[in-house]
């Protein structure tokens, strides 16, 4: 249960953990788009580059970046074996590596399958420096909130949502430790989670979802009564302790971000130019 | 085995010291046929992180079969998590924890059974109420033991009355109790397992002193009656002087002293020195010694502290007397 997604900001002093959420939003955002329309070897390269130079960038151990990539090694490793056997070169002259029975291996499909783990790769990396490792929770759902407001123009609780998140995220951990308490105790009562079928399994968790979900309940129950106490009336006119202000940072990691997805619209019309730049 | 302890006084010199990894720490409380024998038990969290913290440091200790044995000792002292190790729930990286003699981890597919053997009720726990009915929850635990329809009304029955559950909320919904309640057939639920051991964390936590009175006397009259060995952590040494035979005090990871009450509160000034207060009897009868008047170390009940008190006026009476006539 440790190392979960929303648990992962990581302190360190670096620009990229100063910078405005709201800026790094809109980087995160770009940097999937750019990810996706990278199309040749040398733009898969600059992504995979790119990756590397925002964890020297924002100072986290390279240690830990990888220990998160970990977790999605399976996926990876599906996408890319898949990719290998499935891609099948249909353009003239193309000679499969391998071909052995039923299986064809054919350089496109090695290409492919290095293309997609860079993409996965970066992507991974990319919103998790900008969002969850460089960015607190309350300041992600702050950035939402700044983000999302010209929807309140159309009636979007927008406030609300955000407090809604806000709430969410602080209580992960709380339940977390509550559900493990409450485990703890069954078992000791002699509840088994582990053996039997899966039908006895999933009635084996009734003793847990039930204390959990009334301990939820009574927990929303105080808090509301807390935010009442403190005189919550929703988000008109309530302004904040920590006003987001854009720096000259944001504004140049913007631009920086901007020119790098120009950079790479552009090596993709250059690549189609020249063969040799193997070209998804 | 119930009545033969006056053997078992503590090893003096085992009391206290800095033990540190010798390989073998004398066992603290020692008795010859003990219910639990922790021996030699290293507790570590997050051992091998940066966040690495020993929560138990050679922990040698004896439970008596048949006693009330308090745990005192602060938040974060190691209380809690000894108590998690006595049926298994967690399992300590180095040192084994016998259960008559035999290591619980002996075969760790039956830790199970050792659940059953030593009932546990931890830290809050009305919130692991679930049920429809009072009758239900209390039956839970065991329902997971397999017992006939009889056996487990009759254990209800019984462990409803020691707890202290009136017959009339058996049927009402365990959430429409109030808190008091709710604890109290949190407690029975657990009886109803009739294990050989009882362990209560915390049991009479954030209760009124009523609330907290009937909860002890509760346990103790279940203990006399059943013979069943019972553990009680708390931080109040008002109620361990008051309800436990023997007392365990847990201090920095380690135990710093076991025995039982009048052991244990004869060294009351030992007990200040590591910020645990002592029972406010025991605190007055100090103050009066440290002021001149003989009164003997060691009392924790105000009817000793009486009897004392009434034994050196009646003394001091007779001298004056003596000392008239003279």
């Amino acid at each position: 249960m440790k190392g979960f997604a929303f648990g992962q900001y990581y302190p360190a002093r670096s620009v990229l953990h100063r910078m405005d959420p709201r800026a790094k939003v809109i980087c995160a955002v770009a940097y999937i788009v750019a990810s996706f329309l990278c199309k040749n070897t040398f733009s898969f390269l600059l992504l995979l580059v790119s990756a590397f130079a925002l964890i020297l960038i924002s100072r986290i151990p390279m240690k830990v970046v990888l220990r998160s990539i970990k977790a999605l090694i399976f996926i990876m490793a599906f996408t890319a074996v898949l990719n290998i056997f499935w891609i099948v070169d249909t353009s003239e002259g193309a000679a499969p590596l391998v071909d052995f029975w039923v299986i064809k291996i054919y350089a496109k499909g090695l290409y492919h399958a290095a293309f997609i783990l860079v993409r996965i790769l970066a992507m991974v990396i990319g919103t998790g420096l900008f969002l969850t490792y460089t960015t607190t929770p309350i300041a992600l759902t702050d950035a939402l909130e700044s983000l999302l407001r010209p929807l309140a123009k159309i009636k979007v609780p927008v406030h609300a949502f955000a407090m809604m998140m806000t709430i969410a995220l602080r209580f992960i951990p709380t339940i977390m430790e509550e559900t493990e308490k409450i485990m703890s105790a069954q078992k000791a009562r002699g509840a088994d989670f582990t053996t039997g079928s899966l039908a006895k399994r999933a009635k084996a968790l009734i003793p847990i979802i039930v204390p959990l979900f009334a301990s939820a309940f009574r927990r929303a129950d105080e808090l509301a009564t807390a935010m009442e106490c403190r005189c919550y009336h929703g988000g008109e006119g309530r302004t904040k302790l920590r006003v987001l202000k854009y720096h000259g940072r944001d504004a140049f990691a913007l631009i920086f971000v901007a020119l790098f997805i120009g950079g790479i619209v552009a090596i993709n019309i250059f690549g189609r130019k020249y063969g040799w730049l193997y070209t998804m | 085995m119930k009545k033969k302890d006056k053997i078992s006084r503590p090893n003096p010199q085992a009391v206290g010291t800095e033990t540190g990894t010798a390989p073998s720490v004398p066992i603290m409380n020692q008795t010859e046929n003990p219910k639990i024998r922790l021996e030699n038990i290293n507790y570590y969290y997050g051992k091998g992180t940066p966040f690495e913290v020993k929560a138990l440091d050679s922990v040698s200790l004896d439970i008596h079969a048949g006693k009330l044995t308090g745990i005192i000792g602060h938040t974060g002292s190691g209380k809690s998590t000894l108590v998690q190790l006595l049926n298994g729930l967690s399992r300590a990286g180095e040192g084994r924890v016998l259960l008559d003699g035999t290591d619980i981890w002996a075969k760790p597919k039956d830790i199970g059974r050792i659940r059953y053997r030593v009932g546990l009720v931890m830290q809050y726990p009305e919130y692991q109420l679930f049920e429809e009915t009072v009758f239900a929850d209390i039956a839970f635990g065991p329902r997971n033991m397999g017992l006939s329809e009889e056996e487990i009304r009759e254990r209800v029955v019984e462990a409803a009355a020691f707890a202290g559950v009136p017959a009339d909320l058996m049927d009402k919904s365990p959430f429409d109790l109030s808190g008091g309640q709710k604890r109290r057939v949190a407690i029975a639920g657990i009886m109803a397992m009739r294990p050989e051991v009882l362990v209560l964390d915390e049991p009479a936590a954030g209760l009124d002193p009523q609330g907290r009175h009937t909860i002890f006397q509760g346990i103790r009259h279940y203990n006399r009656n059943t013979g069943c060995t019972v553990l009680i952590v708390s931080h109040s040494m008002e109620d361990m002087a008051q309800y436990c035979d023997d007392v365990v005090v847990m201090a920095h990871a380690k135990v710093l002293m076991a025995g039982d009450r009048d052991y244990i509160f004869s060294r009351a000034d030992e007990l200040e020195a590591v910020g645990l207060d002592i029972p406010q009897v025991t605190k007055l009868c100090q103050l009066l010694r440290r002021g001149g008047m003989p009164m003997p170390a060691g009392l924790y009940t105000v009817e000793a502290a009486e009897e004392a008190l009434e034994a050196i006026f009646s003394q001091a009476k007779g001298q004056r007397k003596g000392g008239k006539q003279a």
